[in-house]
């Protein structure tokens, strides 16, 4: 069945910079049955001006539109267009305001209620803007305007409202202002009409936050069913971003209201909610996903790269049993210097180890400080060797980058070590531990970010930040190649069950397939005159799959349903059976 | 400094505190907590370091003594403090490696209510801290305050050009002077104050060439043309050009005073009506200063040029300019467009109506404008033309410019 997808991102895929292209060329490639209409959002002038990557067939077309500015249409409201919009954006403001003192003394007393009650007031509102943009235009400009301070001030200073927001100050509502309309601009785009995104069977938005405005829109106004996929939560992407702002708190305060509304409507109104891993899946139920809607669908990781070296015969496996690996990129949030201070307990209980450092600094001069921090520090810990007195020395420390004559690839930096080490304080997913566990390694890693989850009990797992601990663990594997040999093996069955792209495309698939047959979209089949065609679509369209293929047919059709239908009684006349009927008893038999 | 925490002294260290968030390392948490432990230590070590040890490292668990959770929330001590909702100290928590099974060791379920335990119990000061004041560049500032001068060089050496010359070479002089003033007010409008990001519609900028052009012509050929003329030449009004292009500094100079101040009222006001309140005398007080400024430029060409300069039509319409420019920066192009419109055509209709009347049976079409120019001379046509055009844009003004979004930081990419 083919299903015409409509894919939402910002920032991202089909600029040659953005975040999640490579998932997003890789999920529109791998479903060359379906069709895409890609709706992008670009963020910057920059990305705009270094154009898009080769698109694929199965994208019938592509849509842009920035985020990054905006130009007022000049549209000047009239007086009803302006009570609207005061009325919408004063609920909203109120919505965003209002504080925990006010959800707990509204009329029915229950707070959860109350809370759904707010997710309303803020839903109906962002509706009613979108449906004033969709009318009138012009709402750009209306965002910006006194009137919009205005709702805003006086949100702020109602009883039980934000406690932080009623030290809002002009400015911080100004901000505050500047700041929603931004994030509202999606609302303005013109989309939302039967030939746009009226035209997909659902939407897939690849982030949460401003790519799924435009899904929910659609939603709204044509009724398209709304994928949401975040692999890393936007709200919280938005805090961390928030922190580094010299903002004060009343607009940090407001904003982060604001942001969290936004994304409780988005995975109230989501058909389904994919997170990327376990750790997004919680802030998503925190942030009021309903459990139903949540399906985890890990990232993909390319697995035919490592196919050689986790294929390899035992033998060769392992080239060198004395030699621990560490890959990624070096920075400060890698913990290297712990596992140095690990690697020189191995080396007292294990002297013939090595350990090799597989990596470039990460970008900026942190990085390259780093770099030259660790490796001044392995100078001191560890002299260097030599196998006679005649033999040049060498240091069990060894910082290699890959690209070099002994680590063509990334795959043979795996290769090169009977052990994997992940000495991370802070980790979202563990790219690197995927690839080790593809190459068929064991492992032992810190217990940070996504960690567990991605090991699952086939490698080794540490507190962060105990180099007593790691070093232990890596002494127990080099003592005992069969056991890395169980654990190995047992990772990269894990990693290719979980973590590759065909189980991530396919995932998508099912879900694609279960969305469009659980809320197809009803659309109401017009003639040339613009009248409503009626029986425009057959009864068939209604149903999941394709039925009017007849190797389906067969197949699902039962027995005694096989050729024309009988009757139980001979009739006293003998009409001739009518062809209609016949294909809805079909239908109906199947 | 980081990295000497946990450089070679740390193993030891290490050793005999065993937890697993440890404060200094990584993602600077540690780099942060530890020099601002320096700089405010005393408010906070008191209660967390009842037994006199270095509260940075007071690790959970080990002395039994420290609250564990309060260790913790004196090590993101910032974090807490800044916080606006437990979901930041969440995500700031997780972004410093704290895990749900650190969460299990202090005795919560997860890190969302570990967050929330330690937003309730940090003490938030309500205070917000002073906005910094962004400070203008001083570079660009003397940059266009002198190019506002350009204007009004071209202008004078335009009119000490037609007084030297005479017939067709003053014709070339005044078609190139024109040019010349055209393109010297474009470039000292596009940089300053009183540059707009707006575009500005091209029929505004035929009316303002239209309105500066009666202003040197136009009372002429008004008083030639009700005396049956003209007769060759008509006499020009070279004072008003040479104060006017040189208005544009004092012009500029106020737009930027006003701004200036603006701003600052704005980021001292808690509410958008006392905002307002604090900004229309400032906006009058900027205008008011501007039409002295003038003023005193009309009297000085006068003087210098020897001619009697038309106060009243100069004054009105470089006030018009004036708040006309003020408007479309902030945004507002409609009434300043329809203003320079109604000047410019009660302008020109008075001149068309002059001549229309001297068609037969038509007389009585010249009735008003006589009547006018008998009682006031010719110079009352622009004066009240332009007049009305800014005292309704001086309505308007203390309207529009005295709104908080009017006076909004432009909006740029995030």
């Amino acid at each position: 069945m083919l299903v015409r997808i409509g894919l939402l991102t910002e920032g991202g895929y089909p600029y040659v910079s953005g975040d999640a292209g490579l998932w997003c060329d890789r999920l529109v490639r791998g479903l060359g049955r379906h069709e895409f209409d890609i709706y992008a959002l670009s963020r910057t002038e920059r990305q705009e001006d270094q154009g898009w990557i080769q698109l694929p067939p199965q994208v019938k077309r592509v849509r842009t539109a920035p985020l990054w500015t905006a130009h007022s249409d000049g549209v000047v409201y009239g007086r009803r267009a302006r009570r609207r919009f005061a009325e919408a954006y004063g609920e909203l403001a109120a919505a965003v305001c209002a504080g925990p003192e006010a959800a707990g003394t509204e009329a029915s007393g229950n707070p959860a209620d109350s809370v759904a009650a707010q997710a309303d007031r803020f839903a109906s509102a962002l509706y009613g803007l979108a449906e004033l943009a969709r009318d009138e235009g012009g709402l750009i400009g209306a965002l910006r305007s006194e009137s919009a301070v205005r709702a805003l001030e006086r949100a702020c200073r109602v009883p039980g409202a934000l406690r932080t927001a009623r030290t809002a100050r002009v400015p911080d509502l100004l901000s505050v202002a500047a700041h929603i309309e931004r994030t509202l601009r999606p609302l303005s785009l013109d989309w939302y009409e039967d030939d746009a995104l009226g035209s997909a069977d659902l939407c897939h938005a690849a982030a949460g936050g401003a790519a799924a405005l435009p899904g929910l829109l659609a939603r709204h106004f044509l009724g398209v069913p709304l994928l949401v996929t975040e692999y890393g939560v936007q709200l919280r992407a938005h805090y961390l971003a928030a922190a580094t702002l010299e903002e004060a708190p009343a607009v940090r305060a407001l904003l982060a209201a604001f942001h969290g509304r936004l994304a409780t409507e988005v995975y109230r109104a989501a058909a389904i909610v994919t997170p990327g891993n376990a750790h997004a899946r919680r802030w998503q139920e925190r942030c009021g996903a309903d459990r139903a809607k949540l399906r985890t669908v890990h990232p993909g990781m390319e697995a035919a790269r490592f196919a050689d070296v986790g294929e390899a015969v035992r033998g060769s496996r392992c080239a060198d049993p004395d030699t621990l690996v560490w890959v990624g990129r070096i920075e400060p949030a890698k913990d290297l210097i712990s596992l140095l201070h690990a690697f020189a307990e191995i080396r007292r209980a294990e002297p013939k180890t090595r350990l090799r450092i597989i990596g470039a600094p990460a970008e900026g001069p942190d990085g390259a400080t780093y770099l030259a921090h660790c490796k001044a520090l392995a100078a001191q810990l560890f002299p260097d060797e030599a196998e006679g007195v005649h033999a040049v020395g060498d240091n069990p420390v060894s910082f290699e980058e890959i690209g070099g004559p002994e680590i063509p690839s990334l795959a043979e930096a795996y290769a090169c070590g009977a052990l994997i080490v992940l000495s991370s304080v802070v980790e979202g997913f563990p790219v690197s531990l995927v690839e080790a566990m593809l190459c068929g390694r064991a492992t032992v890693s810190t217990d940070v970010g996504a960690v567990v989850e991605v090991i699952g009990g086939t490698g080794l797992v540490v507190p962060p930040r105990n180099p007593r601990a790691l070093a232990e663990a890596c002494v127990a594997l080099l003592r005992d190649p069969e056991r890395r040999e169980r654990l190995g093996a047992a990772a990269r069955a894990r990693a290719l069950e979980l973590f590759t792209v065909e189980q991530n495309i396919t995932a998508f698939h099912g879900i694609y397939l279960e969305i469009v047959s659980h809320s197809p979209v009803r659309r109401v089949i017009v003639d040339e005159e613009g009248e409503p065609l009626p029986f425009g679509v057959p009864a068939e369209a209604h149903v999941p799959g394709r039925w009017t293929e007849p190797r389906l047919m067969t197949a699902g059709r039962p027995r005694w349903a096989e050729g024309a239908p009988v009757r139980a009684t001979a009739p006293l006349t003998a009409p001739v059976p009518a062809p209609g009927p016949v294909s809805v008893s079909v239908g109906e038999g199947a | 400094m980081t990295i000497d925490s946990a450089g070679p002294g740390a193993p030891s260290g290490l050793d005999d505190l065993g937890e697993p968030d440890r404060p200094a390392t990584a993602a600077s948490p540690g780099t942060r907590d530890e020099r601002s432990a320096r700089d405010t230590g005393p408010l906070r070590d008191r209660d967390s370091a009842p037994d006199g040890s270095s509260s940075v490292r007071g690790p959970a668990g080990h002395r039994g003594a420290v609250d564990p959770v309060k260790a913790l929330m004196h090590r993101h001590r910032e974090l807490c403090e800044r916080a606006v909702d437990p979901l930041e100290i969440a995500a700031g928590l997780e972004a410093h490696g704290v895990t749900d099974r650190t969460a299990a060791r202090l005795r919560h379920r997860d890190v969302f209510s570990l967050a929330e335990e330690m937003y309730a119990r940090a003490a938030r000061d309500g205070d917000s801290a002073p906005r910094t004041e962004t400070p203008g560049h001083p570079g660009t500032r003397a940059y266009w305050a002198a190019l506002a001068l350009v204007p009004g060089a071209l202008g004078t050496a335009v009119v000490v050009g037609l007084r030297l010359t005479d017939g067709n070479q003053r014709l070339a002089v005044a078609a190139f002077g024109a040019l010349a003033m055209a393109s010297g007010l474009h470039v000292a409008l596009r940089r300053g104050p009183l540059s707009t990001p707006h575009r500005t519609a091209n029929a505004a900028r035929a009316w303002t060439c239209w309105l500066v052009t009666y202003a040197l012509v136009g009372d002429g050929l008004l008083s030639a043309g009700q005396d049956g003329g003209p007769d060759g030449p008509w006499p020009l009004a070279t004072a008003s050009v040479p104060a006017l292009s040189l208005a544009c500094a004092p012009a500029a100079w106020c737009a930027h005073l006003f701004a200036v101040r603006a701003r600052r009222r704005l980021s001292a006001s808690r509410g958008l009506e006392e905002f307002a309140a604090s900004v229309r005398p400032l906006l009058l007080g900027a205008f008011t200063l501007f039409l002295c400024a003038l003023g005193g430029l009309l009297a000085l060409s006068g003087t210098v040029l020897n001619e009697s300069p038309a106060y009243a039509g100069a004054g009105a319409l470089g006030a018009l300019l004036l708040l006309a420019r003020l408007l479309t920066t902030r945004g507002f192009t409609r009434a300043p467009g329809r203003a320079l419109a109604g000047a410019g055509a009660t302008e020109a209709t008075a001149l068309a109506t002059v001549f229309a009347a001297r068609l037969p049976g038509c007389s009585f079409l010249a009735t008003p404008v006589d009547s006018l120019i008998g009682a006031a001379g010719p110079g009352a046509v622009p004066a009240l033309a332009c007049g009305a055009g800014a005292l309704v844009l001086l309505v308007q003004a203390t309207r529009t410019l005295t709104r908080a979004s009017a006076h909004a930081p432009p909006c740029e990419a995030p």
